[in-house]
């Protein structure tokens, strides 16, 4: 379980986000929308710890019952998915993956197995050695997908992770996502200004209910 | 998030404090240069020197003669060729001609128009000259040939500059419309494109003219002798064991930075009239007028090449009297038997300094303040006698004079800047979610550097550190401070050669001082394009 308590955020004594109560269970997507450059991004930022040092935030963030708030970025165990795919250039698919896996899976042939194993799940078997700036947007999206959920997270954070895409693929991608989701069991928090982008039967938030001042 | 709090607390403290080991040194030095500077007696016995003013003349003249014709010649060839294939090859051109050093430049200018260089032999046929005509060329009283040189030197650089200023902002498009709205290049240019980028300029420009006014090494080749340039006189009068005439040398250091705040005062003024003067249109589309400033431009790159090749040729002549077009014979005997000391030290101090600058610089960029990191890039800005005087009043102070540490150090004051220069746009721009998204895989912040954020900045890295390295190649007033005459690097080497008469040996030297930083740029460009190689993503 997600849970976000009294979350408030101000900048220079304005506020931004003012007293946001959320949870959100295991394997559900909750949808949190807005306008783009109404705030929600910032809720992202202070939820993941990289909250932009012009904000102050209050409240407190628990994963799982364990409070998560005051720890670095790295220790939260929350992944977190773009809009675009920030596959590291200088690596290639297998090595990108191979970065998020977790060191308890260890030996470097059964660590390439492993992966191997998951790419060829996603369709894209073969692609260890691949250049990740060689493959399409789509093969890149999954990819990216792959990676954070490889580092096992507790949590999953959606920064309009479909915007970039065109239509027909992002309707495959949403689905693609979501069944993952759904597969690990994991609460999820979609951050988007899409009304498509909800998934079925999906509770959705407005930020700005959060947001008179 | 108290420990995660105190961390970061730490590196902020760690990079500034690594900083301030650079400059803070420094400052006592200038203190009691300040000092200095209010005793009459100081002024008196500038003044009553009859060497003043001829130098300080010499000094004006080749400063403003430099800065004046730099900004010319840079401007002309932009205004004639931006944007165009020709200009994409001309600014090919910019790395190697930035690459060699003024030192080796100033020593291929004499080559080439000293009375017995390449230019009186080339001509000498015509004019049935057979022992070298009475030429004032290099060495003229009035510094008219070093400000040439230099104003050819720095014009590559403020053509870099505007390089990356055209660069980043949409002045091409610009063009375009305002050629379909009936106007002409030059009008165009002096109407909306330089009232742009003119004020973005004038920090490089200011540059330029610090250094004019206090360069010692291409003064002590190309610039008059008795008396000397201001600078080289200054410079004399520090590196004297008489305390007094090393306090008056001080002051005179500090006239250099007077002068420079003076010209940038000008500068300021005139700047002011002409965003004044651009603004107001009547509508009148001019005519583009016949440019020969961008022709010169053009004969400077190409003299400067010639230059490169000249120096070359020097190093292999086994003889080579005046008239001849050509040495009687091509050898490398003397190469064979050449003192490789100076290349040796060079390379070691050249590498340690940049390396030592790089890993400060990273520190900086990554855990040091983000915002008024201007005064890093005083250094560059300001005339070098009296902050390597300074350096070496701390120096001796620490008993660090002609220790490798203290001459280090020294030049890290200048390569320090150069580096964090030529890293931070790219650093700053670089997507912060990369790092987010390493660290939400689970890495602290040191580790995803290492792993992620270095080595896709590894192409920008590299070319800094190459620069870095370049920069401590061609310092010499800090390597003669610091290092206490104990040191002698191939740009020492060359110019204690210049005043001697084997021009072979020097031009060895010369031709080493050539080599190493064109090296260091070819290595860097070699090793991020052997890295991108399957990695389309960072090319």
């Amino acid at each position: 379980m997600l849970e976000i308590k009294s979350l408030c955020i101000k900048q220079t004594n304005q506020a931004l986000i003012s007293v946001l109560n959320v949870q959100i269970a295991q394997g559900e997507v909750l949808t949190l929308m807005g306008a783009s450059g109404s705030g929600k991004s910032t809720v992202l930022h202070w939820m993941i710890g990289a909250l932009d040092p012009v904000f102050t935030a209050t409240g407190e963030l628990k994963l799982n019952g364990k409070r998560v708030d005051q720890i670095p970025t790295e220790q939260r165990r929350i992944g977190i998915l773009f809009q675009d795919d920030l596959l590291f250039a200088h690596l290639s698919v297998g090595q990108n993956l191979a970065f998020a896996l977790p060191s308890e899976i260890k030996g470097k042939s059964h660590r390439r197995q492993v992966i191997e194993e998951q790419l060829a799940q996603i369709g894209l078997l073969g692609f260890y050695d691949r250049d990740p700036a060689t493959l399409s947007g789509g093969q890149r999206a999954r990819v990216s997908v792959l990676r954070t959920l490889l580092a096992q997270p507790q949590a999953l954070l959606l920064d309009e992770p479909f915007g970039k895409l065109d239509a027909v693929l992002r309707e495959q991608f949403r689905a693609f996502v979501f069944e993952r989701v759904k597969a690990l069991a994991i609460p999820t928090l979609l951050v988007t200004h899409d009304i498509a982008d909800i998934p079925p039967q999906g509770r959705v938030l407005q930020i700005e209910d959060f947001q008179h001042a | 998030m108290m420990v995660a709090r105190w961390a970061s607390k730490g590196s902020t403290l760690l990079a500034i404090g690594l900083v301030s080991v650079v400059f803070l040194p420094v400052l006592p030095g200038l203190v009691r240069m300040g000092f200095d500077f209010f005793q009459i007696s100081h002024w008196l016995a500038i003044w009553q020197d009859t060497q003043t003013i001829p130098a300080l003349m010499a000094t004006l003249g080749s400063t403003l003669i430099s800065g004046v014709l730099a900004l010319a010649l840079s401007l002309s060839i932009a205004i004639e060729k931006y944007p165009s294939n020709a200009w994409r090859s001309i600014v090919k051109r910019l790395p190697i001609l930035l690459a060699m050093p003024h030192a080796a430049f100033a020593i291929g200018f004499a080559f080439l128009f000293a009375p017995a260089g390449w230019l009186a032999r080339a001509i000498a046929p015509l004019m049935a000259w057979h022992s070298p005509p009475d030429w004032l060329t290099v060495q003229d009283p009035y510094g008219l040939s070093l400000g040439v040189a230099l104003a050819i030197k720095e014009s590559f650089f403020l053509l870099w500059v505007m390089m990356n200023l055209l660069g980043e902002r949409h002045i091409a498009q610009q063009i375009t419309v305002a050629r379909s709205l009936g106007y002409q290049r030059q009008q165009i240019w002096r109407s909306i494109i330089l009232p742009q980028i003119l004020p973005r300029m004038m920090w490089p420009f200011a540059a330029v003219l610090a250094y004019s006014l206090s360069v010692v090494d291409m003064a002590l080749i190309l610039g008059p002798t008795t008396p000397p340039t201001f600078a080289v006189l200054a410079w004399q009068w520090l590196s004297d064991p008489y305390p007094q005439l090393q306090a008056q040398g001080g002051v005179a250091a500090l006239i250099l930075l007077m002068a420079l705040l003076i010209f940038g005062g000008l500068l300021r003024g005139v700047a002011w009239v002409y965003q004044r003067s651009t603004v107001d249109f009547d509508g009148v589309r001019l005519p583009n007028r016949v440019s020969i400033m961008s022709w010169l431009y053009q004969l400077g790159a190409g003299i400067s090449f010639s230059l490169m090749i000249l120096i070359l040729i020097w190093s292999l002549a086994q003889s080579w009297f005046f008239p001849a077009l050509w040495p009687d014979e091509l050898s490398v005997k003397a190469w064979l038997n050449a003192d490789f000391t100076p290349f040796k030290t060079s390379l070691w101090l050249g590498l340690a300094t940049s390396l030592i600058a790089l890993v400060m610089v990273l520190i900086w960029l990554e855990w040091g303040p983000q915002r008024n990191n201007a005064w890093l890039y005083a250094p560059l800005i300001l005339p070098v006698i009296p902050l390597s005087a300074a350096q070496y009043f701390a120096l001796l102070y620490l008993h660090l004079d002609g220790t490798v540490i203290g001459l280090i150090w020294s030049h890290l004051l200048w390569v320090l800047p150069y580096v964090l220069l030529s890293l931070v746009g790219a650093y700053r721009q670089f997507d912060p979610r990369l790092m987010l998204t390493a660290q939400a895989l689970g890495y602290p912040r040191w580790q995803a550097c290492l792993c992620i954020k270095w080595p896709l900045l590894m192409r920008q890295i590299l070319s800094a550190f190459a620069l870095g390295f370049a920069v401590s190649i061609a310092q010499y007033l800090p390597t003669l401070f610091a290092g206490a005459g104990r040191f002698s690097t191939v740009t020492t080497e060359a110019i204690a050669l210049s005043s001697g008469g084997n021009r072979r040996i020097m031009a060895i030297q010369a031709v080493l001082l050539m080599l190493l930083p064109m090296l260091a740029f070819a290595l860097a460009a070699i090793v991020s394009h052997w890295q991108a190689k399957h990695r389309r993503g960072l090319r």
